[in-house]
């Protein structure tokens, strides 16, 4: 201990051993995301569609999801799931391994509940924001409702969730700082124990908050292309006759391997999720 | 299409609330008709189409096409396939074209070809860009619907109806979201529909045009079919009062100078 007041240095030179438990942050927060976006959609699709039942269980279920903590939520999954499972255990003679599943399930279940909640809004006001011409055209045309809802509503509602999406998913990756309430050691988790063998504590979350931040800068990075990528171009040149005349006598493959700077990505994207290039 | 077809739409009944727009509405249409329904608005032209193609379900009312006989009221219901297929053999051209915002003109006219024919990809493609020269939009075909105009817009989405090979074209109002000066070359394109012999009906405002290419025309007026004659007999000597007012409020004596 040098008797500094503030360990300037040590702030930069601990951020690689933080690090390294980065890969558990982002499995927490990728896991989580994706299951609360997941169950989030599954919510919307009930509360448009009117399921019945099922559809007042989900505003209740959203209800009670957003107006409690996460921290709470955390310390209700870690505690309370294990002690109902026991409960079953006991009741039916069965023999759930509870003391095997590993803390890390209950972050993320916590987490992604959580999620699922603010999620369900957000696809559910980009759902209902599709004109509703787009329905109709696809159903003038003979689509099946699956059909229509998988190829032309849900691309242009994610068009319009995606920034919230993402917004979703930068708190996801901040709130897995709590995931130390089911005792998973993650970024932060590693950053208490570091501290509590030199009693830096201001330090690490310093170094912490850089890291956090940095990450986040990043991921909207990210989403900002990601947001252009799936965008309609502002605008499209006008083909070519020698373009024309090689799209008329193109065959998928080759065609695909063209790339898309004709501004035909669109269909080329359908190519590869269809398996047909 | 080898013999003719013919629709036969009988007891069409559909009220909104209590507001009865359609009431016992009796159709044939053979096949070549191209068929104007003209009416003041609000008298259900646009429904009478929309519950053909299953968009609204009528209180009552069955269509026949050929030999199947679909009931019209509770096709959802009971046979969905029945929906399918009246979808499949008709096809809707929208006031509002409803192109797919996040495709482009040739993904658009693909898109039925590839999911509800299930053709391949290259077939489609030949098809969507044969029914694209046709409307003239070829050179537009990697465009999305916000880069083109309303009038382009609404050709692409009548060459997208065209690639399905309907035998019933429904057009609801198609150039009445259109700025004046596109709705020529919408007109023109509908033209040559019916000069190739495509079965319509046609919902429509643009009476002069109605009157040119139809070649037969109905007056709609509080659900019913008030006048039924060629376009001639219900422009020229309308046997009914109801008909005679609607004409003289459009003023149809002078006409409008885009007409083709």
């Amino acid at each position: 201990m040098t008797g500094k007041i503030f360990d300037f240095k040590l702030v930069f030179t601990q951020i690689p051993d933080l690090l390294k438990y980065l890969p558990v942050t982002m499995e927490l927060a990728i896991a989580s995301t994706v299951f609360g976006m997941l169950l989030g959609l599954l919510i919307a699709i009930i509360k448009i569609k009117k399921v019945k039942v099922l559809d007042k269980l989900a505003t209740f279920y959203v209800s009670l999801v957003r107006g409690t903590p996460v921290l709470v939520q955390l310390y209700i999954a870690y505690f309370g799931v294990p002690m109902l499972l026991k409960y079953i255990n006991q009741q039916t003679g069965s023999d759930l391994k509870v003391a095997a599943i590993p803390g890390f399930v209950y972050a993320v279940l916590a987490l992604g509940f959580n999620q699922s909640a603010f999620d369900a809004e957000v696809f559910r006001a980009a759902l209902l924001s599709v004109d509703k011409g787009q329905h109709e055209a696809a159903a003038a045309i003979g689509m099946t409702g699956w059909q229509s809802l998988r190829r032309i509503i849900i691309p242009e509602a994610l068009s319009v969730a995606l920034p919230s999406l993402g917004n979703s998913f930068i708190n996801a990756i901040k709130g897995t700082s709590l995931a130390f309430t089911c005792a998973v050691v993650e970024m932060t988790a590693e950053g208490k124990i570091l501290s509590g063998r030199n009693y830096r504590y201001f330090e690490v979350y310093v170094s912490l908050a850089i890291i956090y931040w940095a990450i986040t800068i990043l991921f909207e990075k990210i989403l900002k292309f990601v947001e252009k990528k799936i965008s309609v171009p502002e605008q499209v040149e006008q083909i070519r006759p020698e373009e024309l005349e090689s799209l008329r006598n193109q065959k998928s493959r080759a065609y695909a391997a063209k790339k898309n700077h004709n501004g035909l990505g669109g269909e080329l994207a359908w190519q590869k999720n269809r398996g047909l290039s | 299409m080898a013999e003719k077809q013919r629709f036969v739409i009988k007891d069409l009944k559909k009220k909104f609330n209590n507001n009865i727009v359609l009431d016992g509405i009796d159709l044939t249409i053979n096949e070549g008709d191209v068929l104007g329904v003209i009416g003041p608005s609000g008298t259900g032209k646009s429904t009478l189409l929309r519950c053909i193609n299953q968009l609204e379900v009528p209180e009552s009312g069955s269509i026949e096409i050929g030999e199947s006989q679909i009931d019209l009221s509770n096709a959802k219901k009971s046979n969905l396939k029945n929906v399918t297929q009246l979808r499949q053999r008709t096809g809707m051209v929208f006031q509002r074209f409803n192109l797919f915002q996040k495709k482009t003109a040739l993904e658009n006219v693909m898109e039925g070809l590839i999911t509800v024919q299930k053709k391949s990809k290259d077939e489609a493609r030949k098809i969507a860009l044969k029914e694209l020269d046709r409307v003239g939009m070829t050179q537009w075909a990697n465009h999305y619907p916000k880069h083109l105009s309303g009038g382009q817009q609404q050709r692409v989405a009548i060459a997208r109806v065209l690639a399905m090979k309907p035998d019933l074209i429904l057009m609801d109002e198609p150039t009445s979201a259109l700025d004046p000066e596109l709705v020529g070359e919408v007109l023109e394109t509908i033209k040559q529909l019916a000069e190739e012999g495509h079965t319509m009906i046609l919902v429509s405002h643009e009476m002069a045009f109605i009157r040119k290419v139809a070649t037969r025309c109905i007056f709609l007026d509080h659900g019913k079919i008030v006048e039924d004659g060629t376009p001639k007999e219900v422009f020229t000597a309308p046997t009914q009062e109801r008909t005679r007012d609607f004409l003289k409020k459009m003023s149809l004596l002078e006409e409008p100078d885009y007409v083709i």
